[in-house]
């Protein structure tokens, strides 16, 4: 019998163990050890390439959407509570920053007062409506949260008629649906934010900064505390780990986060508003999380930037094209194998979008638009207003079609679906989709968290989970 | 340590870190631990052994807080634990492992084992996120300390080891791991459920002399639930048997092992004379 | 008193649309342990499914077929639209991740519910459309009962919510598939070993589910006049907490809970204040949460060691 504890597998792993070679894989080593250095000198150089005002805004929007996705990682994806309020909380320190810095009631604090203050109350309301994550999990939490933030916006909308004693009149402490304007710039050690850059370099410190620390908290006891609460939380409280504390903590820390990228929010913006803080932005952070893979700060950080800035190029129809026609070209050459059914697929859909253009235009030629300009459009169908309905009823059959392609099975029908598909999404992309961006990334967002959850949980740079279930 | 003699078994009122007083505990209508009376003095293995469903798992349960007794009282130390919160009662020093074995899966062995010394931390969030030289100090005290604890194991969880995830661990190596886990709480008293089950002889024999390790090298105090006889012969100072929640016999090993309620237990009336 | 009695009914519609919902999120909890985020959002399909059967059919003003025929029609179609949309959305986005963590089925959900509201977004536009009810049935017809009148619509709608239940409790109680629901809700494993076709149970949930929230958008529509594509997301939430209240997975939970909140709803409005009517209600579910999760009925679950 070997003696106890030997193990020559153990013993020879070093030389069993596989490296990355040749200048690819070590570029990869590096990037993957220097990521943070590699983010930090992209996003300096970033205002300086891109030039315009418009520009450095995307950036602005990127880097508090990477705040708020890395403070949401704490909360969900270390400690597994699920917090559908988070957003809640970035409307806090937004209203809390125009509070406390505008007319509305005519308080000027300085700056880091006023964010100091923010974070402190906010911290402290996250430690008390943290409470239920002691008891409740799961759903149960996730629709509680729900319930806050539909509070909020309850209170946001509402508390502009308020009728108080020894007031004379309804006083207004929100500002209602038309929320505070005319918020102050920030102000810095006499240093004044002019200019949206100025914001976006003020965030890129606190980004950086949030990642130090995030990183630091997570090799803590703390961070370790929090990850075995998320991987069985009874087993972490027999190893002494206080986990009702500990989850007040995250949650609390998750709302003091989004709070302060809120505070930068209102001044960036001159102004809040109760549309700001929805559930349509809690969706955008939560799928700038999971893209990334929850769980790692690199993964939320790279998440936030693609949600943020890939779809702001549906705002040019010329972006939306690139966006749209990249997007349809690397999907099929990912996602088709073996790669030579494209060489049906495409011919196929070449031949079938000239022979539907015949037909409808032999038929029903008023459903047609009459200007045909060159490209895709001697291609594919061009319907004229009147025929809303109809590419309404499209967007529903192909949706209808792609489902169907995803359940097939057999080859034939499948690429026969697929050509069906593509040309509808074509279609109803040129007639309608385009036309509406703000819609449109919205649909995106919805489908990109249905699909990353059956196809690839764990993001782009999570770690797949094992989970007993 | 190493020249600790095992003790005859007696009742040792003094020396008791753990005391169970006509424990009680029902589920519904039906009594799973009924004035269950037990004492585990300083240094002392003892194996609580019974058929299936005999509330072997429930004793240990109600000992580390998951569940809170109907009626008696648990004392640790001549102090009452009954009521504190669980992760409270294994700050006072009881760990325990698992039946089905709750590791942290996605989780590295050392952080596996660093997670259990929660307890013996002193830096909070605010020093931890900023990156304090106490912060940095202290995880990296924990990060030794959690190899030290992995090294009681010889080679098999430690070096590149450190580093994998718990899920890619052998079962018998998770059953280490865990003991290990446990250890990393700073207990005294460690709460061992089944921890040969599913382990094959060599891996059973292995267990069997760590188990006595732990107590000779480390000094633990130690409670374990055991099907495997061979295994509470190996081990046990003293072995408590249980049906239906009742003791039904205590003493050494071989008293327990031929007293009649003992064997009419396990093979049901009759059953002595087949043996 | 008149002004009490009239609350009353008011909370009595509204709290048999919310238990039409809770009873699809109570019944999917049950078997899935899934919180079906969409569920809201296939009672609004069904509601617009109502109202297009209104349009094709001419219209509240003057309706080619007679009144009650499109009524019946309505009805059907939107428990027809929302059964296909539950059960394809079961097929889609929660099969594939039937033994995922718990996380990735809820944040798969929210995601099908934000998908569905753009959806209807794009293709129906953002205004709010309206069944016009006054011009089809008269609003004065009804119940004349001292003080007290109830409208005719109110009536039906009361009445079918009331047959619907009574049915759903036939099925689950009497029939076979019945059984089979019962059976997988207690131990999935254990009854798909017993020979239960576990898949087919599950789908068939996710149709009675949805079915029950068709007809309830019909309802709405047909009581309070607005349908549009946002309508589901605060509904869905009610219904849900209905569920929770009434003790998830209990049947009967899920009617007295959304009786429950249709009640107090009613009664906020009326005697606290409209504009936080919403406000109040949320807060009582927040206490509610709080107070016992498991609800009225429901039974706390083991700690499983």
């Amino acid at each position: 019998m070997p003696e106890i504890g030997t193990d020559r597998w153990v013993a020879e792993f070093e030389s069993r163990r596989v490296r990355r070679e040749g200048p690819w894989g070590r570029l990869i080593e590096w990037s993957s050890r220097r990521w943070l250095w590699l983010f930090a000198g992209a996003a300096i150089v970033y205002p300086f390439v891109i030039g315009g005002d418009f520009g450095i805004r995307v950036g602005v929007n990127a880097l508090l959407l990477a705040m708020l996705a890395i403070g949401l990682n704490v909360v969900v994806g270390y400690t597994g509570l699920l917090d559908l309020g988070y957003v809640a909380y970035y409307g806090l320190g937004a209203y809390g920053y125009a509070f406390l810095a505008s007319d509305q009631f005519g308080i000027h604090l300085p700056t880091p007062v006023v964010v100091a203050v923010v974070a402190l109350v906010v911290f402290g309301v996250g430690l008390v409506l943290g409470q239920p994550a002691r008891r409740l999990v799961g759903d149960y939490l996730a629709i509680l949260t729900l319930f806050f933030l539909q509070v909020f916006v309850e209170l946001a909308l509402n508390l502009d008629r308020l009728d108080l004693p020894f007031v004379d009149g309804p006083v207004s402490i929100t500002g209602g649906p038309n929320g505070i304007a005319g918020v102050d710039p920030m102000e810095i050690l006499g240093f004044r934010f002019g200019q949206v850059r100025d914001y976006y370099f003020l965030l890129l410190v606190l980004v950086i900064l949030l990642i130090v620390g995030v990183t630091n908290l997570a090799r803590s006891r703390t961070g370790v505390g929090w990850r075995a609460i998320r991987e069985d939380t009874l087993a972490a409280e027999h190893m002494t780990i206080p986990s009702g504390r500990l989850k007040v903590l995250a949650y609390a820390f998750g709302a003091t986060v989004a709070a302060v990228s809120g505070t930068v929010f209102a001044a960036v913006q001159l102004g809040v508003f109760p549309q700001n803080f929805t559930v349509a932005l809690l969706i955008v952070v939560y799928a700038a999380l999971v893209l990334g893979g929850e769980g790692s700060i690199p993964g939320a950080l790279v998440g936030a930037l693609i949600i943020a800035m890939v779809p702001e190029l549906l705002r040019t129809p010329a972006g939306a094209r690139l966006l749209f026609y990249g997007g349809l070209l690397v999907a099929g050459l990912t996602l088709v194998r073996p790669r030579r059914r494209l060489a049906v697929i495409v011919p196929g859909l070449l031949l079938f979008g000239l022979a539907v253009r015949a037909l409808v235009a032999g038929i029903w030629p008023g459903l047609v638009a009459a200007e045909t300009a060159g490209g895709v459009d001697r291609w594919l169908l061009r319907f004229s207003a009147s025929a809303d309905v109809v590419v309404s009823v499209l967007f529903v059959v192909t949706i209808a079609v792609a489902l169907a392609a995803v359940a097939v099975r057999r080859r034939r029908v499948r690429d026969a679906l697929l050509i069906l598909g593509v040309y509808l999404l074509v279609l109803v992309w040129e007639n309608r989709l385009v036309e509406e961006p703000s819609i449109t990334r919205q649909l995106l967002f919805g489908a990109l968290l249905v699909v990353l959850m059956v196809a690839r949980p764990h993001g782009l740079l999570g770690r797949p989970r094992v989970e007993v279930v | 340590m190493g020249s600790w003699v095992a003790p005859e078994w007696r009742w040792c009122e003094t020396m008791a870190v753990l005391e169970l007083r006509g424990l009680t505990k029902r589920f519904g209508g039906l009594l799973v631990v009924d004035g269950l009376d037990l004492s585990v003095a300083e240094g002392e293995i003892v194996s609580l052994i019974g058929p299936n469903g005999a509330g072997k798992t429930t004793v240990f349960n109600l000992i580390s807080g998951v569940f809170t007794p109907d009626g008696g009282d648990i004392l640790l130390d001549g102090r009452s634990i009954v009521g504190l919160p669980r992760h409270e009662i294994a700050r006072r020093g009881v760990a325990r492992t698992f039946q089905t074995l709750r590791v942290f899966l996605n989780m590295t062995v050392a952080e596996n084992v660093i997670a259990a010394e929660y307890a013996s931390g002193t830096v909070g969030a605010v020093r931890s996120f900023l990156g304090t030289p106490a912060a940095r100090a202290e995880a990296e005290r924990m990060r030794a300390e959690a190899e030290r604890r992995l090294a009681f194991f010889g080679e098999r969880l430690v070096g590149y080891r450190l580093e994998q995830p718990a899920y890619s661990l052998s079962y018998a190596n998770r059953r280490r791991l865990e003991i290990a886990r446990a250890m990393a709480t700073g207990a005294r008293l460690l709460l061992l459920d089944e921890p040969a089950a599913g382990m094959n002889p060599a891996e059973t024999q292995e267990i069997t002399r760590l188990i006595g390790q732990l107590r000779d090298e480390a000094g633990y105090t130690i409670l374990v639930i055991e099907h495997d006889m061979h295994v509470v012969e190996g081990i046990s100072d003293r072995v408590v048997a249980l049906d239906h929640g009742v003791k039904i016999a205590e003493g050494s090993f071989d008293d327990v092992a031929t007293d009649p309620a003992v064997v009419e237990a396990y093979l049901g009336k009759g059953g002595a004379a087949t043996k | 008193m008149e002004f009490f009695l009239q609350q009353l009914v008011n909370g009595l519609t509204l709290g048999g649309v919310y238990a039409l919902i809770a009873l699809g999120y109570s019944m999917v909890y049950g078997i899935l342990k899934l919180l079906n985020f969409a569920h809201g959002d296939v009672y609004m399909v069904g509601a617009f499914a109502g109202y297009g059967v209104l349009v094709a059919f001419g219209g509240p003003a003057d309706p080619r077929i007679p009144v009650v025929t499109l009524i019946v029609l309505m009805f059907l179609a939107g428990m027809l639209a929302s059964g296909i949309l539950g059960v394809v959305i079961e097929r889609f986005a929660y099969r594939p991740l039937r033994n995922a963590p718990r996380i990735a089925p809820l944040i798969s959900a929210v995601g099908v519910s934000f998908f569905l509201q753009n959806a209807a977004l794009l293709v129906l536009g953002a205004r709010f459309r309206s069944y016009g009810t006054a011009r089809m049935v008269d609003p004065a017809t009804g119940l004349q009962w001292g003080p007290l009148r109830i409208s005719i619509i109110r009536i039906v709608v009361i009445l079918s919510a009331v047959a619907l239940m009574v049915v759903l409790h036939l099925l689950v109680q009497r029939t076979k598939l019945g059984k089979a629901m019962r059976a997988t809700a207690f131990d999935r494993e254990a009854a798909a070993m017993m020979g239960i076709d576990v898949d087919r149970v599950i789908v068939a949930t996710f149709l009675i589910g949805s079915v029950l929230a068709g007809a309830a958008g019909v309802m709405v529509g047909l009581v309070f006049s607005r349908v549009y594509h946002f309508m589901g997301f605060v509904a869905g939430l009610k219904g849900f907490t209905a569920a929770v209240i009434g003790g998830i997975g209990s049947i009967p939970g899920a009617m007295m809970g959304g009786l429950l909140i249709g009640l107090a709803e009613a009664f906020s409005a009326g005697y606290i204040s409209s504009t936080f009517q919403n406000l109040i209600v949320f807060g009582l579910l927040i206490v509610f949460l709080l107070a016992r999760p498991r609800g009225l009925f429901g039974v706390p679950e083991p700690v499983k060691v």
